[in-house]
Parts: structure tokens; sequence; C-alpha cells
């Protein structure tokens, strides 16, 4: 026990100094901030000062209104219209050509944020050009169409003799709120994107964990076959005190990088009010990630150890990491339809256990004795990977040469 | 103190041990030789249970290997390396406290060697930033820190300069002096016949010969002409009265049959070569290695070389 122990602090010590570590440690958080939360930051970002928008209307008709209704509508946070709308005149010929010109200008020397060209006749023509510097503005042209509709369907109601505040209740939002029930009776809201979420970091974090872990892995065992420390370090301690020196001193490092994520994800929840999982579903996640963890570790090692170069040591990560992205692609499908039977099969598969559990809890937590045959399931392969992998590590981490066949390392891990 | 008794390995095709044994004492040097691929590692990693034998025993002190042995035993292997990024003295530290050592003890332990071999002031330093010569050194004391009762050394001296050969066969004399066992492999002859007190010769995994330095001469001729000449020396091959003959170029060692009159040889010889130097010796262990070894490798060449 003592060895193991030094093991695990030599290799936690000395892999939490290096590159590869402090790099993943930083640099894998920036990316699944930006990637994840970013872009909705900023297509909810509102607009804090007022924009001018140029009209350049044709039939006359339409400015009016559309001034009116955009400037009434959209508001700024302090009160002040969002938009202010400057008409552009078109000539009497109805040439506007010129107008157009003029509008060009404004946008280019940043008088106006953008102008449309109402030049269309509904039903059968119904496409306004909006033109700006920054085609990539939804929310105006949302804003903008929105508006319009509006505009010509009170107008056509005005026409039939109708009160256009029908079309007011006509057009009361209905919406539909996702209510969770579950055995215990309490109803408890389960946005979807929020579901989404906590399944997606939670296997992202495993994701990036386990191939750090194992990267840093593979790379100690070549550096310790190539130069035969290895010999030195089997005849000081056993083999398998050596593994599980190693893999407690590596999950040791995982998990103290996944405490470090889960403090700036929690900074980063409250600091933008997204409450992502409740106390109880984070414990059973953090079971479930633990268990996944070794369970995967396990795997790698026994893959990982016969390599005995670098670029062996490419290959059978890519292979690996096939195997961890199998899961993330059956997230979709299993958050769509949690109850299914075929979730329910692939649940009992140790691969995808962890997945499919931290899928399935968040949107309609397994029943009780689902949860603990699962655990049972993921302790029982862990122990019967962890045999294999020890028995393969043993024979795999004093061979040198050829990479033996994956037949040879099956009949390594089934003769002790 | 160390008991190896019948040890067998075999890989996919090769017989790598084949029934080796052979005992160390405290305060005793064996000297575990022959050529490249004779078994000599295999036969090592066995006794230091890195691999299990297919057959036999090992024994310390009448126990067989165990946790605690691990602790009594020193390894030095025959491919030299060491953690590249680590600090000297942590990486020292790490194989000592494997060992088993407390870390004040060790830490004490590490500055006494390095100092011994002058690299105290390398202390921080990381091992790549050290000459091969001095990682050699370093290696070497992450082997005997731990003060063990069994030293092994596979191929010690193979990459020293002979500065460095000097001290490390002062160091070897020394742990004998303070009673430990130790085993080295090597197939330099004049090495192992300056230090070893017993030998074990292992050829194609077995064992040819084994005993004291002065035992394995006195089995091996008592009577052999140390010749150097100038001339063509081939007809000595085929000489009456000489029972082997090896020839190095300009030199010759000759073992004869009993009974031979030197000064009749000197004579023949000197009709034929221009003799430099004729002298009666023991036979060096190196003629009797590659006796022994040709011998083993193809039976026609023994039979060119002995003469009826």
């Amino acid at each position: 026990m003592n060895k193991v122990f030094i093991v695990a602090r030599w290799e936690y010590l000395e892999k939490i100094k290096s590159k590869t570590f402090l790099i993943s440690l930083f640099v894998t958080p920036i990316i699944m901030v930006t990637m994840g939360i970013l872009p909705s930051i900023f297509v909810t970002q509102e607009d804090d000062e007022t924009k001018i928008i140029g009209v350049i209307d044709v039939s006359g008709e339409l400015a009016g209104p559309l001034t009116k209704h955009l400037e009434k509508e959209y508001k700024l946070p302090d009160g002040q219209p969002n938009y202010i709308v400057e008409t552009i005149p078109v000539g009497k010929d109805r040439n506007i050509d010129r107008a157009i010109e003029e509008a060009d200008a404004k946008v280019l020397n940043d008088k106006i944020e953008g102008y449309c060209i109402i030049d269309f006749n509904p039903p059968e023509d119904t496409v306004i050009e909006y033109r700006s510097k920054k085609v990539g503005d939804f929310r105006i042209t949302y804003r903008i169409q929105e508006s319009l509709q509006r505009i010509l369907s009170e107008k056509k109601l005005a026409s039939m003799g109708l009160d256009p505040s029908v079309l007011r209740e006509l057009r009361t939002p209905i919406n539909v709120q996702s209510v969770r029930l579950s055995t215990s009776g309490e109803k408890e809201d389960a946005g979807f994107i929020r579901v989404f979420f906590s399944a997606y970091i939670f296997l992202m974090m495993l994701f990036f964990l386990i191939v750090t872990s194992c990267q840093l892995l593979v790379r100690s065992v070549i550096e310790e076959k190539s130069n035969r420390i290895v010999e030195v370090l089997i005849s000081s301690c056993s083999p398998t005190e050596l593994m599980a020196g190693k893999v407690f001193g590596l999950s040791g490092l995982g998990f103290t990088q996944l405490g470090l994520w889960t403090l700036v994800g929690l900074v980063i929840s409250f600091g933008f009010g997204i409450d992502l999982v409740s106390f109880g579903h984070a414990l059973l996640l953090i079971i479930y990630f633990v268990l996944g963890y070794l369970f995967y570790a396990a795997i790698f090692i026994g893959f990982g150890s016969p390599v005995t170069t670098e670029q062996e040591a490419q290959q059978v990560t890519t292979y690996l990491v096939l195997i961890l992205i199998l899961p993330l692609t059956l997230v979709l499908p299993a958050l769509q339809n949690p109850g299914a039977g075929w979730i329910k099969v692939l649940t009992y598969i140790p691969l995808l256990t962890p997945t499919m559990m931290a899928l399935r809890i968040p949107i309609q937590t397994p029943s009780a004795w689902e949860i603990i045959a699962t655990i049972l399931l993921m302790l029982i392969s862990i122990y019967f990977a962890m045999v294999a992998a020890g028995r393969i590590f043993r024979i795999a981490i004093l061979a040198t040469g050829k990479r033996p066949s994956l037949g040879e390392i099956i009949a390594w891990a089934r003769t002790g | 103190m160390l008991k190896a008794s019948n040890l067998r390995k075999v890989f996919t095709t090769v017989r790598a041990v084949d029934g080796v044994s052979f005992e160390i004492q405290r305060g005793e040097i064996l000297g575990l030789l022959g050529p490249n691929g004779a078994g000599k590692t295999t036969c090592i990693r066995i006794i230091l249970d890195i691999l299990p034998p297919d057959e036999g025993v090992v024994t310390y002190d009448g126990r067989k290997f165990s946790e605690r042995t691990r602790n009594i035993v020193g390894y030095l292997p025959e491919e030299r390396g060491l953690y590249r990024k680590n600090k000297l003295l942590d990486t020292i530290l790490y194989f000592a406290e494997l060992r088993g050592m407390q870390r004040g003890v060790a830490k004490a332990e590490a500055y006494r060697w390095l100092q011994r071999f002058n690299l105290l002031s390398y202390k921080d330093n990381k091992v790549e930033e050290l000459s091969k010569g001095n990682q050699q050194k370093v290696q070497f004391i992450v082997s005997v820190i731990h003060d063990p009762t069994l030293v092994v050394l596979d191929e010690p001296f193979a990459g020293l300069d002979p500065v460095n050969q000097i001290l490390l066969k002062d160091i070897l004399l020394d742990l004998k002096q303070q009673g430990k066992a130790v085993l080295f492999s090597t197939h330099q002859m004049d090495q192992a016949e300056r230090l070893s007190d017993t030998l074990c010769l292992i050829n194609r995994g077995k064992v040819v010969l084994e005993g004291t330095v002065r035992e394995v001469k006195k089995r091996y001729g008592k009577n052999a002409v140390h010749l150097e000449y100038e001339g063509d020396g081939s007809f000595m091959r085929s000489l009456p009265g000489v029972r082997r003959t090896i020839i190095y170029g300009n030199s010759a060692e000759l073992e004869l049959d009993d009974g031979v009159q030197t000064q009749a040889l000197l004579l023949i010889l000197a009709a034929r070569l221009e003799i430099r130097k004729f002298e009666l010796v023991e036979p060096s262990l190196q003629s009797i290695f590659i006796q022994l070894v040709t011998a083993g490798k193809d039976e026609g060449t023994v039979k060119r070389v002995e003469v009826a």
C-alpha cells in the first residue's frame, strides 16, 4: 500500500507540473465555454444605444406605420427607443435609384445602421431588402419582418371592416412549458436546453479528462520502457502496485482538474444565473463520472501499455478516442426519447452506462433499482477490466520491439 | 545469500535460460559471464522477480522472493536511463523511497553519495542536463542508496571511461568489504578476472563453467604457452602435443598436452617463426571463454582448433 502511495504521489506531482497537463487544464474549459456559452450570450445581448434605420418606401404607405411600430415596440433598457426610423424620400418619378445611392452613402459613413427597401407587392412578391454593413444582425431583420407583418395584417383586417385589435387577440402567444413528473409526485421544470447542457458538459468533461490522463499515462509508460526504468521499478515494487499507483496518481490528477473546472463552472453558472443541475442529481452524476473514469482508465491502460513508440501511442489514442465519441453521438436521440426501450438497453452496456445515466437522470430519473443495478454493473466491469489491464500491463511493460497483436493482448488478459 | 537452482525460461522460440544454477554469499563478488545473447540478462531478471521463471527456484537466505526482498536488492539494468525531465535529487529520492527508505534517511544518503561522485552541485539540475557518464553514476547511486544486501549490476562497466571504471571497481570492492553480495554481468573477461571471487559462465542458456577464478584456471590447462611472434603462424593449429591453439594475429596461446617438452616446442616454432616472446602461463579467462563459447556454437570450429 505504501509503495502504491509513493508511485501515485510521484505520478501526480510529476504530471501536474507538465506542460501537457497545464495546457489542458486551462485551455479545455476555455474551449468549452467559448463553444457552449459565448454564442448564446452574444445572441441574447441587447443593444445599448439607439440605432437609426433608413427606410425607402416606394408605396409611401408603410414607412409611417413601420416607424411608429418599431419605436413603440422595441425599447432599450433605459427606456429609449431601440430604433429610430429615418425615411429616405423617393422622387415623384418613383425612381428609387437615387434614394438607394443616398442611403448607401449614409450606411457607409455610419450615419445609419442600415436601411430597407420596401418595394414589393404582396401577396405575390413578398421580399424586401435590408442593406447594412452588418448582415449578420438577425435581430433587426427579424423585427422589421415582424413589424411589417403586423402592419400588413392590420391593414388587411381594416379593409375587411374588422377592428385591428382582433389581431392582437389572435396573436396572443401560447407557450408550452414542459413539466417533469417524478414518482415522488413533485413537478419540476425541465428545460431542454438545460438538460442538454448538463449532459453535454458531463460528457465533455469525461472525454477531456480521460484523453488527457490517457496521453499522460501512455507517455510515461513509453518513457519508462524506452530507458528501462521500468525494470528498476518492477524490482522495487510489484507490477500491481505500480499500476495501482499510476491509476491513483492519474485519477488524482483528473479529479484535481475536475474540481477546478467545477469551480469555474459554478462561478459561471452563478454569474449568468444558469441553474444546471440539482444537488441530488449532481451527486449521482459524480458517482457515474468516477465509475466511468475508472472503467475507461482500465481500458486505456490495457491498450496503452503495450505501446513502445510515440507514433503507436498516437494511433492507439485515436482508436480509444473513437470509443469515447460514440456516447457523444447518442446524446440527441437519447434526450429526445429518454424512456425508449433501446435507451434502456444501451444503459446496460458498461461502455455507455455513465453516459446514458447522465442523459437520463436530469430528464427522467431512472428507478432506484436501475441506479443500483447500473452502479453494481459498473463496479463489476471495473473489477474485471482492472484485472485484465493488470495482466496486460505486467507483460506489456517489459515487452519492447514489435507491438503485440490484438490477439496477443487478449491472450495476455485471459491468462493471469 | 542468494541461491538460484535450475532456472528455465523459454521465450516463444528461444530457450533463453536452460537449467542455470548459481549461488552467492555475503562478501562475495560473482561474475556472470557469457557472450551477447547468452541469457545473462534473463537470469538477472528472474532472480529479481521481474520475470517469472518457467521452472526453477530462487531463494534469499532460504526464503522465496517477497516484498521484504525488494527492499534488500539493488539493481542497475543494462540499458541506461532515468526520467529525463526530473531533478537529480527528486529522482534519487523517489527510487530510494520505493525501496522502502524513509524520506529523511534517503535524503542524507543521497547527499553522501552525490558528494562521493562529485555530483552534489548538480542536485537540482534536470537529469537530461548531465553528461552520459554522470547520468550513469546517478543510476548507480539509485541501485545502492538503500544499502542493499544484494547488488545486481548488468554490464556495469559498459560505456564507462577508464577513470570511472576504476572508480566503479573500487566501489564494488568496497561493497564486498562491507559484506554485501555483488552479482555483475560482463563480457569483458579482464574485468571479471580481476574482480570476481566466483565465476559463472553461461552460453546459450546453459552454465558451461563455474567456480572460483583459481579453480577455473586450474581445471583449464596447467600448461599453456603464450607466444608473440612474426610470420605465418597458421601451422601451429596442427602441432603434435598441442591440445588447443588460439591465434590472435601476432600472438597466440597454445595449450599443451601433459608431459610435452616445452624446449622441443620452442625449437620447432623458432625454426619457422621469429619469436619475440615465449612464456609458460596459465591460460587467460579470455581463452577459456573463447574456447568454451566457440565449442558450443559450432562443433566444426572446435575440431579445427583442437589438435589430437
